[in-house]
């Protein structure tokens, strides 16, 4: 929900850094993150539906 | 009442102008997340120590030509003397400025709010004190939620200071260049290999291009359920920005000297034309109570000094000499001075409108003319070595709309002897008392002209026409 919300892009790149200057396992979450690319590269898992968390009154 | 053309990214909290004061028009967000600051201990304690905008909520009656304007809430907010921009700041402004975004936001966390935002435009100063006027950038913490606002941090706070403290490089035209500040990949560029030996490069500047890169075509979305999934939270945010306020609060620059920093002790005065000079300010500055008076040229400051002690309320004391801007406001603030606010301006080159349509960021002229403009020590700069014709120099004068104080050095002056020598013998020969003294008179009524006692320059003291 709070992607939708924040009017400013945090910007992928700048909240992953955010959690090496946190001294946390930042590899985890690039390989998940990257995993996710793969499987969808693949189409075994499919795209994101672009409003999935959009309000139900997103589309008026 | 009309929209402040700089207040539109934030669709939650809309900023108004109107002849008596600045209104913010909420959303129904935006009006949630004031009210949960409005009851948090750092919106007392900010708004106590002077550091937050004073704030009230008004009802939509008392607030003349809304309309049908939509909001859930309005508040109204305090108006600061004078509007000014980071590219007008020094660097020790730059820095307060990041030192206060980041106490504030340390300060919100505890409270469970978080900044939005971390533009420096959201501060402002009261003299040499660094006042935060957004306060619509406060808004709740989501669980999970990264500091959203680091990036802008970087871009428009810490890469600036970094260019200047580790390279020497004057950051003001680089923000006047973009209003987004420095991209990640730029800064990584400027940097000198060398410097990623220092403090925060390595992984605020030279990581943060390299993931910025690698990460482009992820959706910050995935990426911020990824690291809620992580484990991320508040508490990392929280140490976040306390590393973040001890790497700029150990940036460091030192003006070293320009031509300008010692001016105030060998520009060439005796201590008579000193002290005769001083006296004239003062009369004429004292003449009436003034809202805001221009300092030209300020230097050390002293004739802002005058100014303000004189009664005028806000005073801007503005050189196009960073290094000596920077010992100015340093010097203000171990004064604990309200009244005068320092600016790196050159009046040649002065700040131009820009962003969205050329009026997101106001030209500098456009906000706030002076009632009273002090022109000391810089006629023969602008006329001598800038080029700028005399009649010019009058007619500029003249359309900043206050009452003038100004000084001519004459061709005598062992300045302006300095300044013709870089010239060619047939230049300036129009440079005289008399030509300057016939336009000052035709555009202004003189009221008093004195010469100083060392014969070589003349005051004059006039009212515009």
């Amino acid at each position: 929900m709070a992607a939708i919300f924040a009017y400013l892009d945090a910007g992928s790149g700048s909240m992953i850094v955010q959690l090496v200057l946190g001294g946390f396992a930042a590899v985890a979450v690039s390989i998940k993150l990257w995993w996710r690319r793969l499987l969808r590269f693949l189409r075994i898992r499919p795209a994101e539906p672009a409003e999935q968390e959009a309000s139900p009154t997103a589309g008026d | 009442m009309a929209l402040d053309p700089g207040s539109f990214r934030d669709p939650d909290s809309r900023v108004y102008l109107a002849d008596d004061g600045v209104y913010r028009l909420l959303s129904e967000r935006g009006r949630d997340d004031w009210l949960a600051l409005r009851d948090a201990p750092v919106f007392a304690a900010a708004t106590a120590g002077g550091t937050l905008v004073a704030t009230e909520a008004v009802e939509r009656s008392a607030v003349p030509g809304l309309d049908g304007e939509p909001a859930a809430a309005i508040l109204r907010h305090e108006r600061v003397p004078f509007v000014s921009y980071p590219y007008e700041w020094t660097f020790g402004m730059l820095r307060d400025a990041a030192l206060l975004q980041l106490d504030l936001l340390a300060r919100a966390l505890e409270d469970g709010l978080i900044l939005k935002d971390s533009s420096p435009y959201n501060v402002q100063w009261r003299g040499a004190a660094p006042v935060f006027i957004d306060v619509g950038s406060f808004e709740r913490l989501r669980p999970g939620e990264p500091w959203v606002g680091y990036r802008q941090f970087c871009m428009l706070f810490l890469y600036p200071l970094m260019l200047t403290a580790y390279r020497g490089v004057p950051f003001q035209p680089w923000l006047r260049g973009s209003l987004e500040g420095i991209a990640p990949a730029d800064a990584a560029r400027l940097l000198a290999r060398r410097d990623r030996l220092r403090r925060g490069v390595m992984t605020n500047v030279v990581l943060h291009a390299k993931l910025e890169r690698r990460y482009a075509a992820v959706q910050g979305r995935e990426v911020k359920r990824e690291l809620r999934g992580a484990g991320f939270g508040a508490e990392l945010v929280k140490a976040n920005v306390r590393k973040m306020r001890k790497l700029v609060e150990r940036l460091r620059w030192e003006p070293g000297d320009t031509a300008w920093t010692a001016y105030g002790e060998d520009d060439g005065y005796a201590a008579a034309d000193r002290d005769a000079k001083a006296a004239f300010v003062r009369a004429a500055a004292a003449r009436r109570p003034r809202r805001l008076a221009w300092d030209l040229g300020a230097n050390d400051g002293d004739y802002a000094r005058i100014a303000a002690d004189a009664g005028c309320e806000t005073v801007l004391a503005m050189d196009a000499d960073h290094p000596t801007v920077e010992l100015l406001h340093r010097a203000l603030k171990r004064d604990g001075e309200r009244r005068i606010v320092p600016l790196v301006v050159d009046v040649c080159d002065p700040s131009p409108g820009l962003g969205w349509r050329g009026r997101e960021r106001a030209p500098l002229l456009d906000r706030g003319r002076p009632d009273l403009v002090l022109c000391l020590a810089l006629v023969h700069h602008l006329a001598i070595t800038r080029n700028v014709p005399l009649a010019d120099v009058v007619a500029w004068l003249h359309a900043l709309g206050g009452e003038l104080v100004v000084e001519f050095p004459g061709r005598e002056d062992p300045m302006v002897q300095r300044l013709l020598a870089a010239k060619n013998d047939d230049a300036h020969t129009d440079y005289e008392l008399d030509a300057f003294e016939r336009a000052l008179g035709e555009a202004f009524e003189i009221r008093r002209r004195e010469a100083l006692p060392s014969g070589a320059r003349v005051l004059f003291e006039a009212t515009p026409r």
